[in-house]
This record gives structure tokens, C-alpha cells and sequence, in this order.
């Protein structure tokens, strides 16, 4: 425990800024991962609130889409998320910069067989209805999840949870069925919801009218116009420094931008227009924060395709794609090359040695030449008398990516590949691109498990719900597993990196970018972190927030 | 006139009947389900999909779920929304028309008191330069797009002038623009209507007969020209009754009121089911209706058209 005890010096003794640089640094040095081995960090959220902190005011931000629920199951769209953050807590939340950070747990243990998680729960902890915040309630939680014929979105998280205990008020032991090493990022911190109010009122209900422990309350929801919280008093980490929090449905991209500019709202939490983006950028006056998005932007193949099935096939597709290009020409120069499937804002889990793909033709060239397709009428590469030609699906309506399909397309010809494009429905791309019922699409994903936890099994293992290219490969099928049982972060930065590299080898996707992430804030908002590594988080953290 | 009124109701439910059976169809043919949509990118395994497949009903027949479906809207249950779970669908859509119909109203009654009588007068003083500047001003009314007036006047009256929000309904003022953008498109289009058939009136042989007899001109207009010439408007009108709570999409979506085309259009994107259902079924009531109240109106202004 010394090592720990020596950061928790440390930390103390920093100075509010150099606390944030340093617990980044303590991130990129993997001390992220050592969460999971009872790795202490001292929970920085007192350090923001200076002493020229103003109080009272509206906070606004835009949002694109309606707040549909306000249930922390629902938390999976950004903008629900937005709020929910605002309303609920959970016993340890990943920060801006992917650090583990206590909450309602005041401490936490692991046991060295990451079998039993043992968390101490903050004492005199209030829910907005005035009731005290105990282990019964994240005991309710958890087994709420955990129960089946809830069929909660994230009950999954909990699938290697044994049973919950509570030993007394203030502690609760988490028993499992196996390590699992995502356990802590994933499943601690989901939120926590009052038992005996959501025990009456059931979830249904609850999704209208939640109660959490969070700095703001509820005061008004309009799920198609604006969702408004209020400071609450008894917040245990103080009261926030703004009255309210307000966040206003603006589907336009341009007219969130107006807004922005007129100081009819302070931020837009979804991003507007590239072209927009970097103008507020430029002007300066504003505070813009450009973090890297987590998602991928690719084009999923279906590899049991009789052509895409062929990795040269998938490589020289990879060549063939002019990326700089894509970037430049269609996102203004706003996104970066992907080389994994990770984003190199995971720091200690992203690979840099995995196997590259410059733009080349001739290397297409060559590669198509090696797998047998020869170059055939109306310069579409024909084998066997089957012409080298897909259709791709592009979100209807897609307005971002259409263009970069269509550069792609124009990319693919010149090596001899016909790319036709179709537009469907998301929900339909959603649901058969895993079935094997389409050849390719394109669109932005996830392939690690979010909130800085690496496992990709969701995306990547045979018959996963989300694995959209039909990828099976018998070595990563192997390291998935391995990866969740094993809760040595040095040992797990082993496997995920084999499994970028064998992705990276075998392409059962077209990996194109990763899109930048501009949050931009107006003249008025202060406390905002100095930097930060997702965007999401950011707007989390509103509570530290004041007007100027 | 009971006995039509109750035929014309009974043919009115058959549609609706046909049209709710074709979107249910339409609707579930689209490949795929709200569920993944639902649940996004969180982790989730196959089996915990079908499992929330099975809580919506969703695993079970499509008839089966088409009539639990039309029983309950025959009882007043316009059902769940998949993504708005926690409301039911029948206060979504009433808050929603609620937004749309205040707006296609306002815009609906000044657009009338607009263009009939602008038609009239441009008509009557054809090529004049008034004449000009109406025929002018309605071609762009109507040609330039909803959402680019909108823009516009946001830059202008919100950014530029900072005198109207740029979005929303945060008082009176936010009904200014969307309103005007309404109003520019409707009445350009009755004003052209009301002009051309004016001009057709103006030519007949009962007017030259009405000047023969000494009537003065302002008399002749208005008793002769422009009743008959308002038939073909009030068809349009009639026409547009239905498109009071829907077609105005593009506009709510520009100035983010949270409105029922707005909703019809995310509930299509996002293959909520029950929402589009109930909504598509609100709207042919309406058309039906508005149908039927079209041709009683007929009856009235042209004595020639016998209803009964």
C-alpha cells in the first residue's frame, strides 16, 4: 500500500492545476488500470471550486436531440447523459481524463483475486427527497440490474456479479462469479437510484420523475424542448455554484452556432458545423475544447462476403483510401488518421506498433493482382467471372458521410473496385449488418468498452450483439476472455495490445478516423479544466462550473 | 344532409381503418427494431437484446401486435413510445399539436386575410405595378426554401439586430419568425390562386352582364368576381386543413419548436412504432375531416352544388 500512500501525499500537496496535469500524467502511466487493484486516488473534486467562485445564474447548453429518459438505464444517448450526470451519482465515475475518482464510495477495495470488491460507502449522503443515501440503495440497484426480467440496458454489465452484500449501512462487498477486470469502470459506476422511491414507483415511472444524490434536481422536463435542473442544497460535495442548469433541444447546427454567438446559450454540447467549429476556434473569446472522439469512423465489411471474406481484399481497400484526403477534403482537417481500433486518447491502452496503411494504389494494386482479381471490363477487377463489386449502405439522410463514401467510391475505382452506395435506415444497418444481410456500411463506433475500460468483446467476439463486420478470428476469441479475467493492468495492456494488432493485420473493418470533438463554451462560463480528454465528461462536471 | 354526413363518416373510418393497417404494415417492414437503436452503444450481448425484444412485444406476430395495437387505440390508448418510455404516446403527441397548430393557425388566419384580398386587388389593377410587385414577391415566397427564409431572418432579427430569440418559445416573441415563414409561403401561393381566378371571373359573360346593368365596379367585384372565384382557394384551404398539423416540419425543426412534425420525423428515424402509428392516424382523421368540411362549405358558397 505504500505506493498509494505516497500518491495520495503527493496529490495533497499539489496545487489545484498541477493536480489535473498530474493525475493526466498518473493516466498515461497506467496508473488508470491499477484502480482495479485498490489503487487510490484522492477524489479531486474540491480542488475547482476557487475562492473567486461566483454563485447563482442559468447555465445553457444546446442540445441536438430530445431528452427522451431521464432513468440512469436510458444514459446511453450524449444528451440524456448530459442531465442524468447532473441528477445521480454512482460509487466511483471515470473523470475528463479517464481516472477512476471516488464518489458516493468513500474508499475501495479489490481483492488481489479480483473476486470480491469491497466499497465504503460516504456517510450522511443525501437524496434530493431528503432520505440518506445507504448500501440498501446500492444493493436495490445492482440486483435491479442484475435481475433478468428487468431486462435493463446495462444488466450486462453485471453478468459476472455473484451476489451484493451489505454488511452493514455504510459498506458493500460485491461477491463475483469470476474476475472481471472491467468490472470497476463498467459496472461501479453505474448510478445509483433511492430503493425505497424506485421500489414504489417502479422504473417506468421513475424515468419521468428520478431522484438521485446528484448536484442538481429535477425542476422541469420538456423532453422535446428543454430539460431544466436546480441546485441542490444538500449536495455532499457542496452546493453547486450555479442556480440552474439548463439544457435547450436545437436540432439545427446552424442555429446552435447563432445561438452561441449571440449568448442566447453558453455552449453547445453537440457539435455544430465543422466550418463553425473552427471559427469560434479562431476568433478567440471563446473557450473550445477539441478532444479526440472514442468512436471509429469506419466502414464495417462483412467478412463471410465471397469477396470481402479475402483479407488482401480488406488491406489493399485500406491502401486505396486516400484518409488525408478524406480528412481534409470532407471534415476541414478536423479529425485524425485511425491506425487502431483504439483511439490514441487511451493513453495507456492504445498500440502504436500495429501494422500501417499508407495511402499506396500500387500496393492495392498489387495486393488485388496477388489475391487473383485481374483487371476486367469498365475497369471493375473480375475472378472467376465475379465482377469485384459491393454495395455499401450509408445512413439515410447522412449529410457528414455520404460525401466521404463518395470519396471512397472514387478512391476504390481507381484500383479497380466498384463501391456501389445505397442509403438505409440506421435501425435497419443496426440490425442486419450483424446478420450478414449487408456488404458494408459506414458510420462512427465503439470498440473498446468506454469510460477508458479496453474490452472490445461487444464489438469483436463471434456472435456479439454489435460485432458488425462478421469478424472471427480464433486467437482474439481466446484474448477476450483472458482480458476480462485477468486484473493485472500490465498484463491486460498485453493482450489488448495483440488484439490491435491482430485487427490492425487482419482489417475486418475499414478503420478511417477518429472524428475531433469540439465543446465550445461563451465568454460567461468559468471553472472549466484546463484540458480535458472527453467531451462528455466535461459537461458532467457542471456542477463545478460559475457565471461570470 | 344527416343521412350524408353519416355515409360520408362511415366511408371516412374505412380509410382511416385502410390507412393505419398500410403504415403498421410499412412500418414493421422496415428491417430492423427501435431496440438497437435503444440501446446504442452500450454493451450489450444477443441474448440481452432479445430480451428486451420480448418486454416491447416485439417477438411476437405481426397481427398479433397490430390488433393489440388497434384495440387499444379504439379504447383511447395511443400506446408507448420505445424511446420516450416513460410517457405515454397520447401527451406526446397532444403537447406537440398543441405547438404546431398554434402556429399553422395564427399563420393560416393572416395568410387568408393576406392573399384574398391582395389577389383581388392585383387581379383588378393587372399589370399594374402593383400587380407586378405582388406576382414578384409570391414566385419567391414560393420558390425560396422554408428553411432558408427562416435562416435568414434568424441571422437578421436574432444575430444581427438582437431584437426576436433565435429559437424556441420562450415567450410571444419566438412566434415571430416561424410564423412570418409560414405566412410568406401561404399566402404567395393563395395570392397567386386568388389572382388567377379573380382574372378568369373578370372575363365571363355574367360580369360584362352585371356592368351592362349599370352595377358599379366595386359591386360587381364583389358580388359577382369574387365569389365564384373563391372556390378554387377554398378547395386549397381545405386541402390545407390537414396539413395544419404536419406541414410544417422543415420550420419546426429550423427554429427547434417541439412540435408534431418534429416528433412525427424522429419517431420515423428512430422506428418508434407506436408513435408513428398514432400520429399518421391523428392526421388522417383529419384529412378525412377536413375533406368533409370542404365540401359542406362548397355547398354554401355555390348554390349550384346540392348537398344531401
Amino acid at each position: 500500500m505504500s505506493r498509494e500512500r505516497d500518491l495520495d501525499q503527493m496529490l495533497r500537496e499539489l496545487s489545484p492545476s498541477t493536480r489535473r496535469e498530474f493525475l493526466k500524467r498518473a493516466a498515461a502511466m497506467g496508473i488508470t488500470a491499477a484502480a482495479a487493484q485498490a489503487m487510490i486516488i484522492k477524489n479531486p473534486t474540491i480542488v475547482t471550486a476557487g475562492p473567486s467562485a461566483k454563485r447563482g445564474g442559468t447555465i445553457r447548453i444546446l442540445s441536438h436531440q430530445e431528452v427522451a429518459s431521464l432513468s440512469p438505464d436510458d444514459i446511453g444517448p450524449t444528451m440524456q447523459w448530459n442531465i442524468i450526470t447532473q441528477i445521480h451519482n454512482a460509487l466511483v465515475e471515470v473523470n475528463d481524463n479517464f481516472v477512476v475518482e471516488r464518489v458516493l464510495a468513500s474508499n475501495y477495495l479489490a481483492s488481489k483475486d479480483g473476486l470480491t470488491y469491497t466499497f465504503a460507502l460516504r456517510k450522511g449522503v443525501k437524496f434530493h427527497d431528503g432520505t440518506e443515501f445507504t448500501a440498501d440503495d446500492v444493493k436495490y440497484t445492482y440486483e435491479f440490474h442484475m435481475n433478468p426480467n428487468n431486462a435493463t440496458i446495462q444488466g450486462v454489465l453485471f453478468k459476472a456479479v455473484d451476489k451484493v452484500e451489505t454488511p452493514d449501512k455504510y459498506t458493500v462487498v460485491v461477491k463475483m462469479k469470476e474476475p472481471n477486470a472491467a468490472f470497476l469502470r463498467q459496472a461501479a459506476t453505474v448510478f445509483i437510484v433511492p430503493a425505497r422511491y424506485h421500489g414504489r414507483i417502479g422504473e417506468k415511472a421513475y424515468k419521468a420523475a428520478p431522484i438521485g444524490t446528484g448536484a442538481f434536481r429535477l425542476k422541469e422536463w420538456r423532453p422535446a424542448e428543454f430539460t431544466v435542473v436546480e441546485a441542490f442544497d444538500q449536495h455532499f460535495r457542496g452546493r453547486p455554484n450555479a442556480d440552474f442548469f439548463r439544457q435547450d433541444v436545437v436540432p439545427d447546427p446552424s442555429v446552435r452556432a447563432i445561438a452561441l454567438r449571440t449568448g442566447t446559450s453558453d455552449s453547445s454540447a453537440w457539435p455544430l458545423l465543422s466550418e463553425d467549429n473552427l471559427r469560434f476556434e479562431a476568433e478567440g473569446g471563446y473557450t473550445v475544447f477539441r478532444t479526440s472522439s472514442l468512436a471509429v469512423n469506419h466502414f464495417p465489411l462483412n467478412n463471410d462476403h465471397p469477396i470481402l471474406s479475402d483479407k488482401r481484399v480488406r488491406q489493399a481497400m485500406m491502401h486505396a483510401i486516400d484518409r488525408q484526403r478524406l480528412i481534409d477534403d470532407v471534415f476541414r482537417g478536423t479529425a485524425i488518421i485511425a491506425h487502431s481500433i483504439f483511439p490514441p486518447a487511451l493513453q495507456y491502452w492504445y498500440e502504436k506498433g500495429v501494422k500501417q496503411y499508407p495511402y499506396s494504389p500500387d500496393r492495392a494494386r498489387t495486393l488485388l493482382e496477388e489475391a487473383g482479381w485481374r483487371m476486367g471490363p469498365g475497369g471493375v477487377r473480375v475472378k472467376d467471372g465475379t465482377r469485384l463489386s459491393f454495395t455499401c449502405a450509408v445512413i439515410t439522410g447522412d449529410r457528414a458521410r455520404r460525401p466521404e463514401a463518395e470519396i471512397a467510391q472514387q478512391d476504390l475505382a481507381g484500383v479497380g473496385m466498384e463501391m456501389r452506395i445505397v442509403e438505409r435506415p440506421v435501425a435497419t444497418i443496426l440490425s442486419q449488418l450483424p446478420k450478414g444481410e449487408m456488404d458494408a456500411s459506414l458510420f462512427n463506433w465503439t470498440y473498446n468498452g468506454g469510460g477508458g475500460e479496453p474490452d472490445p468483446s461487444a464489438t469483436l467476439a463471434v456472435g456479439a450483439a454489435r460485432n458488425f463486420s462478421r469478424f472471427k478470428n480464433q486467437r482474439v476469441e481466446e484474448l477476450l476472455p483472458a482480458g476480462l479475467r485477468e486484473v493485472d493492468p500490465a498484463k491486460r495492456r498485453k493482450i489488448y495490445s495483440e488484439i490491435q494488432k491482430i485487427v490492425a493485420e487482419e482489417v475486418p473493418f475499414l478503420h478511417i478516423m477518429y472524428w475531433d470533438w469540439f465543446i465550445i463554451f461563451g465568454k460567461r462560463i468559468k471553472g472549466l479544466p484546463a484540458s480535458t480528454q472527453s467531451g462528455s465528461t466535461l459537461i458532467r462536471d457542471a456542477y463545478k462550473w460559475w457565471i461570470e | 344532409m344527416l343521412r350524408y354526413l353519416a355515409s360520408r363518416l362511415m366511408q371516412g373510418s374505412v380509410v382511416i381503418l385502410l390507412v393505419s393497417i398500410g403504415t403498421f404494415s410499412m412500418m414493421h417492414l422496415i428491417p430492423g427494431d427501435p431496440v438497437d437503436l435503444m440501446v446504442g452503444e452500450a454493451q450489450v450481448t444477443q441474448e440481452q437484446l432479445d430480451m428486451i425484444r420480448k418486454k416491447w412485444g416485439f417477438d411476437r406476430p405481426i397481427h398479433e401486435q397490430y390488433l393489440a395495437w388497434i384495440t387499444n387505440m379504439a379504447r383511447g390508448d395511443f400506446g408507448q413510445s420505445v424511446v420516450r418510455t416513460g410517457v405515454p404516446v397520447r401527451n406526446m403527441i397532444s403537447e406537440a399539436a398543441v405547438v404546431t397548430a398554434k402556429l399553422n393557425l395564427l399563420a393560416f388566419f393572416i395568410s387568408i386575410a393576406l392573399a384574398i384580398p391582395l389577389g383581388i386587388v392585383a387581379a383588378v389593377r393587372r399589370y399594374s405595378g402593383f400587380d407586378y410587385a405582388i406576382m414578384v414577391s409570391s414566385t419567391l415566397g414560393l420558390a425560396l426554401p422554408n428553411f432558408w427564409i427562416g435562416l435568414m431572418l434568424i441571422v437578421l432579427f436574432s444575430l444581427l439586430l438582437g431584437w426576436l430569440p433565435p429559437f424556441g418559445l420562450p415567450s410571444w416573441q419566438g412566434y415571430v419568425m416561424p410564423v412570418a415563414v409560414i405566412v410568406a409561403n401561404q399566402t404567395a401561393l393563395l395570392a397567386r390562386m386568388m389572382r388567377a381566378s379573380t382574372i378568369e371571373g373578370i372575363g365571363e359573360d355574367y360580369v360584362r352582364t352585371a356592368r351592362a346593368k349599370g352595377l358599379s365596379e366595386g359591386i360587381v367585384v364583389s358580388r359577382h368576381v369574387v365569389r365564384n372565384a373563391l372556390l378554387p382557394v377554398v378547395t386549397v384551404i381545405g386541402y390545407r386543413i390537414a396539413f395544419l398539423l404536419s406541414g410544417t416540419i422543415v420550420i419546426e425543426n429550423v427554429f427547434a419548436l417541439p412540435g408534431l412534425g418534429q416528433l412525427f420525423i424522429e419517431s420515423v428515424n428512430r422506428v418508434d412504432y407506436q408513435v408513428v402509428q398514432a400520429i399518421v392516424f391523428v392526421l388522417s382523421v383529419l384529412v378525412v375531416l377536413g375533406n368533409l368540411l370542404t365540401d359542406l362549405v362548397y355547398g354554401y358558397i355555390d348554390p349550384r352544388i346540392r348537398i344531401g
